[in-house]
């Protein structure tokens, strides 16, 4: 397995959207990532009621498959990756995912020899394993999951990628109450160990089928923080916790590429620039085109470093300009577009400062998300490589370190709290992974629904 | 010439910090009691001390019946939403409250030999096929803290355990949350059971991707917009108002 003891790159201005060290060649085309230029992809969302029946839910695909592939050619846009995020009805059904990816792959084949259309599928399996309901290693919903990787794997998938809901129990609670600790303890030790655990059978599964084993998200821990964290109004998170909190994202989400995972990474993982730093792999981000799906405050900043520019999910509906997929296909191509036109114009770097400069100091994620920043934080997680505990810590501990340190980042007093308070808390905690998992192993037993034996204890 | 972004100090057309302009002044919280040991009952579910609590409710159940140290700990979170309403506490330092808030409650309780008695009872739930609960939770501690009976039936509950779970327990007010608009069309369901039996509990439904043009397009539903409107709406379902005049109060009646 890989052993990420060095950063990919030499410096984070090295670092530039639609380049990488590693790129991937996926589905029809193929469909090349990192080579040079930017790809847009779109992830299609059902609507309610389309669930009812296998046949419904097919005929919603289909519709949503076509638009974004008609809109490509319409437009003029070279190439496209469409992700489904699965719904319940479809992980949990491995017979309806099947179905649903034979059916897109043949329309995407039809794009492909009729107009010579690019395109690939990510098929990312909902993690129906909630930690404090099920056993993570035992449950029917892991059986479900592992049998749908290999159903869409089976009919049509190019990439497989997931949100894996690991930690996510002690997280939540810890979250709810500022607790740094056990915000280090859910996403740096239990989630990466969930990770380390179930990322090896999706990498054989991916392997088996010649396809590519794309990438895992912080999703269910670190976009909970950001947005309980919200915009400047907001009053359920400090802004600068939610900050620490993804620092430690950066951290756990490395696993899947240590456990052989090669990207494309998954869309909504923010903390994805870091990843790119440290390992050199193409990376999907989601920016302003997610504004359909949630609110952020570093839309633009995103695509500094991106390879893959995505939308979050889209609900399927009829707009003024088509349907809602169309219309964000659309969105995504022409700001792919100008991202390409610029490395053609050889002003590649202008575009990526202009971006940086857009947020790097509207908020704290926006900061610690930029490319400078993300190279340090991603120098600490590699420079104590060997412990899930060690390197969440220093990446916590590096991310405070910078946010404090420019004066330029402004900050409330009640936010510098939050964050002199999460460091202070941080400094006091243990070196040794074995007495931190031990301390937390105690004191979180009071987490309804924890099961140490889910994550091998 | 163009700059880099280290010559940059003006960012005022780029973007506006309006959370710095509206920082709220610190303040502490006003005290409830004249009694020492009541006040420090009170100063810990304010600062979210379960230890503080949990000493001096002790220390009050030997010389005050427990209906008096009860009225001072729900004095004391009184304290509290009203520090989070005026932007001086965030979310945490609330659940860390209500966390102090139960502890001592449940000692109270007990030296009592009962139950206190509740505004109301309130089922919540999120939906079957979904297990995004957070909001849930968090809203659950809201209204538990605020004396009410929370029934919590967790996570991917189907749609009959639900209406059986409002039945048997009388409930005055059931929620539904959800992430995902896939699974949140169990609530039509469930508003649909309840109705067919004549139920007419008001069925607060929101979270994530969940609108409110598809909450009110369905009798009982009233859609909410954050967790913490959960305790005014437990308080006006618990009150009597009916599901018509919740919806009207609460959402945009089409």
């Amino acid at each position: 397995m890989a052993k990420y003891t060095s950063m990919a790159y030499n410096s984070w201005d090295e670092m530039i959207f639609g380049t990488t060290k590693n790129p991937v060649s996926i589905g029809l085309g193929p469909v090349e990532l990192g080579k040079g230029w930017v790809v847009p992809q779109i992830v299609p969302h059902p609507r309610p009621g389309s669930t009812d029946t296998k046949e419904k839910l097919l005929r919603e695909y289909q519709r949503m498959t076509d638009d974004a592939l008609g809109r490509c050619v319409a437009l003029g846009f070279p190439s496209l990756v469409i992700e489904f995020e699965h719904i319940y009805q479809m992980t949990s059904q491995p017979d309806w995912a099947a179905a649903i990816f034979k059916q897109a792959k043949a329309q995407m084949q039809d794009y492909y020899d009729k107009y010579g259309l690019k395109s690939a599928l990510i098929s990312t399996v909902a993690d129906l394993r909630k930690p404090d309901m099920v056993h993570m290693r035992d449950s029917q919903e892991l059986t479900w999951m592992l049998d749908t990787f290999a159903s869409t794997a089976e009919n049509g998938a190019d990439v497989l990628s997931i949100e894996t809901m690991g930690g996510k129990e002690v997280f939540d609670w810890a979250v709810q109450r500022q607790d740094i600790r056990g915000v280090i303890f859910g996403i740096g030790v239990l989630s990466s160990r969930d990770m380390a655990w179930l990322w090896p059978q999706i990498v054989e599964t991916a392997k088996k089928n010649n396809i590519t084993p794309g990438g895992d998200t912080d999703c269910a821990r670190g976009n909970t923080a950001m947005f309980l964290a919200g915009g400047y109004t907001a009053t359920d998170l400090p802004h600068t916790f939610a900050a620490l909190a993804r620092a430690c994202s950066a951290a756990r989400s490395l696993v899947a590429y240590e456990q052989g995972a090669t990207g494309p990474t998954k869309d909504c993982a923010y903390e994805d620039p870091i990843i790119k730093a440290i390992t050199g792999v193409p990376i999907t981000m989601e920016g302003v085109a997610s504004a359909c799906a949630h609110s952020e405050m570093q839309s633009n900043i995103v695509s500094a470093v991106v390879d893959l520019w995505s939308n979050e999910a889209v609900e399927y509906h009829d707009m003024f300009g088509g349907s809602s997929v169309e219309v964000f296909t659309e969105i995504l191509g022409y700001n792919v577009a100008q991202m390409n036109a610029s490395i053609a114009l050889g002003q590649e770097k202008v575009l990526r400062d202009i971006n940086i400069a857009s947020d790097k100091y509207r908020d704290v994620h926006g900061f610690m998300l930029s490319p400078d920043n993300s190279y340090e934080i991603g120098k600490a997680i590699v420079e104590n490589i060997d412990s899930y505990y060690g390197r969440s810590k220093a990446a916590v501990l590096k991310t405070a370190e910078l946010i404090a340190g420019d004066s330029k980042m402004q900050l409330t007093e009640f936010e510098k709290d939050a964050l002199d308070k999460a460091r202070r808390e941080v400094e006091a905690l243990p070196d040794s992974e074995d007495e931190f998992i031990d301390q937390c192993l105690s004191d979180y037993k009071k987490v309804a629904g924890f099961d140490p034996s889910s994550y091998g204890f | 010439m163009p700059k880099s972004l280290n010559e940059v100090s003006d960012f005022s057309n780029i973007f506006t910090r309006y959370d710095i302009g509206a920082a709220v002044q610190k303040r502490g919280a006003e005290d409830v009691s004249t009694d020492k040991v009541l006040q420090a009952i009170a100063t810990g579910v304010v600062d979210g001390d379960e230890d503080m609590v949990l000493e001096n409710t002790n220390k009050a159940l030997e010389n005050n019946e427990p209906t008096k140290v009860i009225d001072t700990l729900i004095a004391g979170m009184r304290e509290v939403s009203k520090l989070w309403d005026d932007g001086v506490y965030y979310l945490p330092q609330v659940i860390l409250s209500s966390d102090a808030l139960m502890v001592g409650l449940e000692k109270a309780e007990d030296a009592m030999g009962g139950k206190a008695e509740k505004k109301g009872t309130v089922v919540m739930h999120c939906a079957h096929g979904d297990i995004h609960d957070i909001g849930k939770n968090i809203a659950a501690a809201l209204i538990r803290a605020n004396g009410f009976k929370v029934i919590d039936l967790g996570s991917d509950v189907p749609e009959d355990e639900v209406v059986k779970a409002v039945k048997d327990n009388n409930a005055n007010l059931v929620t539904g949350t959800a992430l995902m608009t896939t699974t949140m069309s169990a609530f039509a369901k469930i508003a649909q059971m309840m109705k067919d039996e004549g139920m007419t509990t008001p069925f607060v439904c929101g979270g994530g991707a969940v609108s409110e043009e598809y909450v009110t397009s369905f009798d009982l539903g009233v859609y909410a917009d954050q967790a913490k409107q959960g305790v005014e709406m437990a308080t006006d379902a618990s009150s009597g108002m009916s599901w018509e005049d919740m919806r009207a109060k609460y959402n945009l009646v089409m």
